[in-house]
């Protein structure tokens, strides 16, 4: 229970501070007293979260599935053949700046939540594919050798031995590339994505740093949830597949 | 000369030597043997330094260490250990360069050196010098270790177990090495194992330890004939000790002297003067035989030795 | 020889996608979207057959039994690069209207798709061939070299790329230091931060959770975030102090910028300098010391040199990851190729969004390739063979 205490308390703030910034409007008034309007009222917080965690959610779970699906084709005896190419893209790509990939995503794909979705699934693949790899090749031989002289078929091997071997890799790649996504995901409000870089964004070009602190702290308090809620999972996960040593 | 007077270390409240005395004579191979926990190791690192003493004196040549310059006192100790401890990113000639460079020696003498030592340590300079000790076998790189060690010509050699993680044979081969070099170098020698037979073939002076003290010091065949305690005892091997004795002496003690220098027939089998008497034992062992020729090193037949002569005096 | 598989496969895609998509469009001028014309209408018979042909016999090339295929495939493929300019030159010639000074042509899907899939052929048979770094670097240098000398032609004066570019060359130089100075000199800063750092951590291990929770931290929290947080305490800061402003220092521009960029760049430069340091072993710290060696001799002469290409790997990640948010970095006014991106988006120019994305992704390349070549030539001890 210890180990959901932070990722909890972290949520209930974000929640807490987005459905009740206006009422801290005293506190930005001081911080801004020469700005008429000190709290962001175009959307509501909560709509922003909730549509910026709806972005990074389904970019997260289809670029999840694409990039264990690649990974695990890339590593069978039927894709091996691929498996030097897959690798060298998955590492030159990461390489590629998340923003500009976002920048590039325009002229394909035009304004929009479209762009972002397939920018943040592309660029978010990369870190779960290669973990996905380096998970799989990593684990030693031995054991798929044994588990497959003790008769089970290659899909048997697959998800008894090889995938709960490799999760915490795996996890820890989707942990990277959420983290990447939602610092992307703010900074699609500028390609037309209602997220919480929208307050940012407005305040920048309005000159309101109340503005861009709301967006700021939120954007902050998301990712350190997300961050401290994965921390969580790779402990659970761990606990769960890692045998415990009787003293 | 070393001598450790009264020298204690503890590691907070564990005690890992406990006032040891020890003394090791000009040129002599001193083997520290003892299982593993029972200070030999430690004992060797405070000789030159590695690790403080927390008790005690420690002398090298009359001079109590503790007021020297911690590295001037090594530069004057070679050290080899398991595992080689070769760097990496050096060459096998840079490595083995490594105290010459450090005393500032004109390069031409640093050359000349190295070229020396790996052909006394049988590697070929022109093959291996350019090397990376990655691509060395692991009897190769202990040879360097070794090589290394040797160096700057120090006067105190400080072995902590250079051929534990090598396999049989290689062992056999560099202990063969060392005891050859030895003969040559005269180096007052301090060697950690706990292999009781390399340190019987080794030491001319075996300290054993147990639970951080020296239980026995003596020469090989006491602590065989003579030895302190059960532990002792029980190290050499009980039932064993007769082959050990026999392994530690050579033929030419126990040889019936042969007073025409022909050569034997070819195809009967011989041993030489130096080997082991447990050795021609074997061989008659195998042969059925109640005697064998000796012959000296130019292969000329010098005497003969017997069963029964080994049997009455062997041990 | 087995047949190879790999490179048939794209072979393929890039033909179903040349044929596909549009290769390229003309635009009567900046804002308006152009007609788009594929790869036949783009560049006739002669042209489509011609590309058509080299990726065939890319493909059966790899599924032939020859002893120098993936050579003759190599020199296919950079030939094919070097010459892809050629591509929408031949568009602009055959489509541009005389008469309309306006006019421009841009690149297509299908040309972008055709760049990609043709370096990924490239990577798979530089891979298949064992290439060395040098062998690498020179196509690099030949592909480069060609793509300038076409650029430099007249043919491609209308690309609207070209068009973008040549109504500011100013500001695009300008850009590109300012987007060098804030990255490079993030990265700089960072490192010698990041060394100072390491070896506090390294002398007193009380430090080593704080340092690395720290520098952790603040990795998490996203750029725009981390931007935005800048901005008050910074111009309190210039608002308070006006010395500090006569330096240029405010709540925005570059030095909000380049604050959150050393930040950003601590935890992979003190993380791998760490690492890099302490997982020398032990044992060779020890022979070191046993064959007298002082503890500055065995930093520099056995810690530094070994620690170095991974501390170089570090340097690596960060300079990335500083070439990417120096771009976001121009949301707060600190200038370089995120000007034009964020610039371009606001007057849905895309030309110009592209003029700063494409020199981003190519500073990123270039960054990185340079600094591996760094790392591998600082590695000098071959492993067993």
């Amino acid at each position: 229970m210890r180990l959901w205490f932070s990722p909890l308390l972290l949520l209930t703030l974000l929640i807490g501070l987005s459905t009740a910034m206006p009422v801290l409007e005293p506190l930005f008034q001081w911080l801004q007293p020469d700005k008429q309007s000190v709290v962001y009222e175009r959307e509501s917080f909560l709509f922003l979260l909730q549509n910026h965690l709806t972005l990074v959610l389904v970019s997260a779970a289809v670029g999840t599935m694409l990039a264990v699906a690649g990974g695990i084709f890339a590593t069978r005896p039927a894709g091996r053949d691929f498996l030097p190419l897959v690798n060298q893209v998955a590492s030159i790509g990461q390489t590629f700046p998340p923003v500009a990939v976002l920048a590039l995503a325009v002229p394909a794909l035009g304004f929009g939540e479209a762009p972002i979705i397939v920018a943040l699934i592309l660029y978010g693949l990369l870190p779960i594919l290669r973990n996905t790899l380096a998970g799989l090749e990593g684990i030693s031989p031995a054991v798929t050798e044994a588990a497959r002289g003790m008769g089970m078929s290659p899909l048997q091997v697959l998800v008894r031995a090889e995938l709960p071997l490799a999760g915490r890799v795996i996890l820890a790649g989707i942990r990277t590339s959420v983290t990447i996504n939602i610092a992307t995901a703010a900074i699609g409000s500028t390609i037309g994505a209602r997220t919480l870089g929208d307050p940012v964004i407005a305040g920048l070009v309005n000159g309101n740093t109340a503005y861009v602190l709301q967006g700021a702290i939120l954007i902050g308090l998301l990712a350190l949830t997300t961050d401290s809620l994965f921390e969580a999972l790779e402990r659970a996960w761990e606990r769960r597949f890692t045998p415990q040593f009787a003293n | 000369m070393i001598e450790l007077k009264n020298v204690t270390r503890r590691f907070g409240k564990a005690v890992a030597v406990d006032h040891i005395n020890l003394r090791i004579e000009t040129g002599e191979v001193c083997v520290l043997v003892g299982s593993s926990g029972c200070g030999k190791s430690t004992t060797l690192r405070m000789i030159n330094r590695l690790l403080p003493h927390t008790e005690g004196e420690i002398l090298v040549d009359g001079e109590d260490i503790t007021g020297m310059n911690p590295e001037q006192l090594r530069l004057n100790m070679g050290y080899v250990i398991q595992g080689t401890g070769l760097f990496p990113h050096w060459t096998v000639a840079r490595n083995i360069a490594m105290v010459p460079e450090l005393l500032k020696w004109p390069k031409e003498r640093i050359d000349a050196r190295v070229e020396e030592l790996m052909t006394l340590l049988d590697l070929d300079p022109a093959t291996h010098a350019g090397k990376y000790p990655q691509q060395l076998s692991g009897g190769q790189a202990q040879r360097v270790g070794v090589a290394r060690a040797l160096a700057a010509d120090p006067n105190i050699l400080l072995m902590d177990e250079p051929f534990g993680a090598l396999d049989a044979i290689t062992r056999d081969n560099l202990q063969m090495e060392l005891l050859r070099i030895q003969k040559q170098v005269r180096k007052t020698t301090v060697f950690v194992t706990h292999d009781i037979d390399e340190a019987l073939k080794l030491a001319t002076r075996i300290a054993v330890m147990d639970q951080g003290r020296i239980v026995q010091h003596d020469t090989p065949e006491n602590i065989l004939r003579n030895p302190a305690s059960e532990f002792v005892e029980n190290l050499v091997g009980k039932q064993d000790r007769g082959l050990k004795l026999m392994s530690l002496r050579p033929v030419r003690q126990l040889m019936t002297a042969v007073s025409d220098a022909g050569r034997p027939d070819p195809g009967v089998e011989s041993v030489g003067e130096d080997d082991s008497v447990r050795l021609a034992l074997s061989v008659m062992v195998w042969q059925s035989a109640s005697s064998v020729p000796v012959v000296n090193g130019k292969g000329e037949q010098t005497g003969v030795i017997s069963r029964d002569r080994i049997l009455q005096d062997g041990a | 020889m087995t047949p190879n598989r790999v490179l048939p496969a794209l072979a393929l895609l890039a033909l179903g996608l040349l044929w596909g998509l549009d290769l390229g469009a003309i635009q009567p001028n900046r804002i308006v979207p152009g007609t788009g014309h594929g790869l036949l209408s783009a560049l006739g018979w002669p042209g489509a057959g011609l590309v058509t042909a080299v990726l065939v016999s890319i493909g059966a090339l790899a599924l032939a039994p020859l002893r120098h295929r993936y050579a003759i495939i190599l020199v296919l493929v950079s030939l094919a690069l070097a010459l892809l300019p050629l591509a929408p030159e031949l568009l602009a010639s055959r489509h541009l209207p005389a008469d309309a000074p306006y006019a421009r042509s841009s690149l297509g899907a299908g040309f972008w798709c055709l760049l990609f899939l043709l370096c990924l052929m490239l990577v798979e048979a530089m891979g298949r061939l064992n290439a060395g770094r040098w062998l690498q670097l020179a196509l690099l240098l030949f592909v480069a070299g060609s793509w300038l000398l076409l650029l430099q032609r007249d043919g491609l004066e209308s690309l609207s790329l070209m068009r973008e570019y040549n109504a500011r060359p100013d500001k695009f130089s300008q850009a590109l230091w300012t987007h060098l100075a804030l990255a490079f000199g993030a990265v700089a800063i960072s490192a010698v931060m990041a060394f100072a750092l390491a070896l506090k951590m390294i002398r007193t291990p009380g430090w080593q959770r704080p340092i690395l929770g720290a520098v952790s931290f603040l990795q998490t929290i996203p750029s725009l975030a981390v931007f935005g947080l800048l901005i008050a305490p910074l111009s309190a800061l210039s608002n308070a102090f006006p010395f500090l402003q006569s330096l240029g220092i405010r709540g925005i521009g570059w030095a909000p910028a380049l604050l959150a960029l050393i930040a950003y760049s601590l935890l992979p430069m003190v993380r791998n300098t760490f690492v890099a340091l302490t997982e020398v072993p032990e044992s060779l710290a020890d022979a070191g010391r046993g064959m007298g060696m002082n503890e500055r001799q065995l930093f520099l002469r056995l810690k530094l040199p070994l620690a170095l290409p991974v501390m170089i790997e570090g340097v690596r990640i960060t300079a990335i990851q500083a070439v990417g948010l120096t771009a976001v970095a121009a949301l707060i006014g600190a200038g370089g190729f995120g000007a034009f991106i964020f610039q371009g988006l606001g007057q849905a120019a895309m030309d110009l969004v592209l003029l700063g994305a494409l020199p981003t992704v190519a500073l990123a390349l270039a960054a990185d390739a340079l600094l591996t070549m760094l790392a591998n030539s600082l590695r000098p001890a071959p492993l067993a063979s």
